[in-house]
């Protein structure tokens, strides 16, 4: 495992795909491209080409700029609906032909590269329901916000103008109840939730199925095919830190440590500090937020207890383990399942 | 707005003009002081007030579209620029002993620049009563340009909030009735696929100026998010606010609006509902008009299923 993943400057992003969409916004609400660009080193005039490139980084100072001069509260809903399908070659007609929900999310997940640079889309399905949390794949730091708010905005745009019908998802919050609050009501829902312990949507299960549609079975498996071989040819699927997460998470009963988990990436442990640092993050994060996501999973859809949880993430008392839980996710497990609906 | 800059070029180069005349003339009558004997103190006071008299000058003009008052204004911080730059010359140029001109060029457009801006000012006003008429319904005695939104003609959510405190208050005192009303665009989101984001921004400019004809003197209509339009309605008890809200909904379906493209008749239909204020701060009461429109849909949504 040597290269297969993207960093924060890695320059992949191809200008006229989320980037451009951006941009159209800012100029279609009368602004000057250089106030937008400003900092990325990047001029307006090279984008029609369709070579330019911008790494994570850069498209986080696009964002950065044009966020305050578009407005704070609405701009991130009015982009994150024009994102998807989009039009980001095949990565886009599998999207755009998906024959339900659960081909999209996997086309979704599949293509994070190229349909969700910055944050890594991460499904779990139950008995009873669907969950699609967002994970920071670049290390987007002040404007994380504005990136989950458009993740979405993006897929429940997108879920809606595919499926005919609007879905009732639901959607979670780790930050507290805005005061534009009325942007998250006429662009997401009524169903929200604010302190959370990870940013998610929520949909029954019975969603998963319902044939959509605008969907082709065979156009959508050869355009996922095509895509597929799109990010072959790109040789990245997914970033550094997603990368990370699924390795933590796969072998989360394992013991782990930086330089064993540095090793699996055929880097010196020193490297893999560098680059984390250079994310805005640390190994001892990316484990946490790897154990809480497993942990949060076996409460509430296996019912597992704290003694349960603690055993199978291999901590020797479950002492130990509420503590831990409280610094991973800001709160005891007692005090979240509360809030999740899950007291027993 | 460099479009409006340009509109005031030859007014920006007579000054310019003007200026530079004055100081050849200082030139040509005098001798530049060395730097030993400048005071610094006044080159300073006045120098630099010259040089924020031109600011204003700038940002008047980058502002302003041309017209009477800009006139005024301009002229009269023109007058008050030229004899502070001559102010300024005397400290650095020394002119013959018994010159008078320079007293003249220093004192002389002073007092003509403030009568100038006086009536400059003045007829500002009377064009700002204008302005305040004509945004009856989207402002209500408070003005707060950074609370304007950037879409439509009307104010946010954040001096929809403000505004609320205030009528809460004065309803509250005065015991009379306060309601909102809601009107939401059904099937916003697939107009803007079919038919553009900059067609669906159209129709949200459209029906601002649709829903502001079909409100009262005292009411405000604000752009609360997305498609969703709030209206304030003071001195209005529920059925009322519901029948305004119906017919709110009923001026949107009847709307034949058309396409920019191709001017083909694009449908709208728009869900409403009102609440009426009790015990609520401008929070509450918001979202009590959510639920009461995410009941109002309702039905509409089974009926799509």
């Amino acid at each position: 495992m040597t290269a297969g993943w993207y960093e924060g400057d890695t320059r992949f992003i191809p200008g006229h795909y989320q980037p451009g969409v951006l941009i159209d916004l800012a100029l279609g609400r009368g602004l000057d491209s250089h106030r937008v660009l400003r900092g990325t080193g990047l001029f307006h005039d090279d984008f029609p080409s369709g070579t330019v490139r911008l790494s994570p980084q850069q498209f986080l100072q696009l964002i950065a700029n044009a966020w305050p001069l578009l407005g704070r509260d609405e701009t991130a809903f009015l982009y994150g609906q024009r994102l998807l399908p989009g039009h980001y070659g095949a990565a886009s007609q599998a999207l755009a032909q998906a024959a339900h929900l659960q081909e999209a999310l996997e086309v979704l997940v599949e293509q994070q590269a190229l349909l969700s640079p910055l944050l890594k889309p991460r499904v779990q399905m139950d008995e009873g329901q669907v969950q699609l949390a967002w994970l920071d794949a670049c290390g987007c730091g002040e404007v994380q916000r504005f990136v989950l708010e458009a993740s979405m905005a993006a897929v429940a745009s997108a879920c809606h103008w595919l499926a005919g019908e609007r879905l009732p998802w639901r959607f979670e919050f780790r930050h507290a109840r805005p005061r534009h609050i009325e942007q998250y009501w006429a662009h997401l829902s009524d169903a929200l939730r604010f302190d959370c312990p990870r940013d998610r949507m929520l949909l029954p299960r019975e969603w998963l199925h319902r044939p959509w549609p605008k969907g082709s079975a065979t156009a959508a498996r050869v355009a996922r095919q095509e895509a597929r071989r799109q990010l072959d040819t790109l040789g990245m699927e997914a970033s550094l830190l997603g990368r990370l997460h699924d390795h933590l998470e796969a072998l989360i009963r394992e013991p782990l440590n930086l330089e064993r988990v540095a090793a699996a990436f055929g880097l010196s442990p020193a490297t893999l500090k560098r680059r984390l640092q250079k994310h805005g993050t640390h190994f001892q994060a990316l484990l946490d937020q790897a154990r809480l996501q497993v942990a949060l999973d076996l409460y509430e859809s296996r019912g597992y207890t704290n003694d349960e949880v603690a055993a199978y993430l291999r901590f020797n008392d479950t002492t130990n383990f509420r503590r831990s839980f409280k610094r991973w996710a800001g709160a005891s497990p007692s005090a979240l399942r509360h809030v999740l609906g899950l007291v027993s | 707005m460099p479009a409006l800059f340009k509109l005031h070029r030859l007014k920006l180069i007579g000054l310019l003009v003007a200026a530079n005349i004055a100081l050849l003339l200082h030139l040509a009558a005098g001798d530049p002081l060395p730097p030993t004997q400048w005071s610094w103190m006044d080159i300073a006071g006045e120098g630099g007030s010259a040089l924020l008299v031109l600011v204003w000058i700038g940002l008047l003009l980058r502002g302003r579209p041309a017209g009477q008052v800009t006139t005024l204004l301009f002229l009269g911080l023109s007058c008050l620029f030229f004899s502070l730059w001559i102010d300024t010359l005397d400290e650095v140029i020394e002119l013959p002993v018994g010159t008078r001109w320079d007293k003249w060029l220093e004192s002389g457009p002073m007092p003509v620049g403030f009568v100038l801006m006086t009536l400059g000012i003045y007829h500002w006003h009377r064009e700002q009563l204008a302005i305040s008429a004509q945004m009856e319904k989207r402002e209500r005695l408070f003005r707060e340009y950074t609370l304007f939104d950037s879409l439509t003609p009307l104010c946010g959510a954040d001096y929809l909030r403000l505004q609320l405190q205030q009528a809460l208050q004065q309803a509250r005192a005065e015991q009379q009735p306060l309601s909102l009303a809601i009107v939401d665009l059904d099937g916003f989101a697939a107009l803007n696929r079919t038919f553009g984001h900059g067609e669906g921004d159209r129709v949200l400019q459209t029906v601002s100026q649709l829903l502001l004809l079909n409100l009262r003197r005292q009411d405000l209509l604000c752009r609360l998010a997305g498609d969703r339009f709030v209206v304030l309605l003071p001195q209005t008890g529920e059925r009322q606010a519901r029948e305004i809200a119906h017919e709110l909904g009923a001026a949107v379906a009847a709307l034949a609006y058309r396409s920019a493209e191709h001017g083909e008749r694009v449908p709208l239909s728009a869900s409403v509902a009102a609440v009426m204020a009790m015990q609520d701060d401008p929070d509450s009461l918001l979202e009590r008009l959510n639920l009461a429109l995410a009941r109002a849909k309702q039905p509409l949504r089974a009926q799509r299923a």
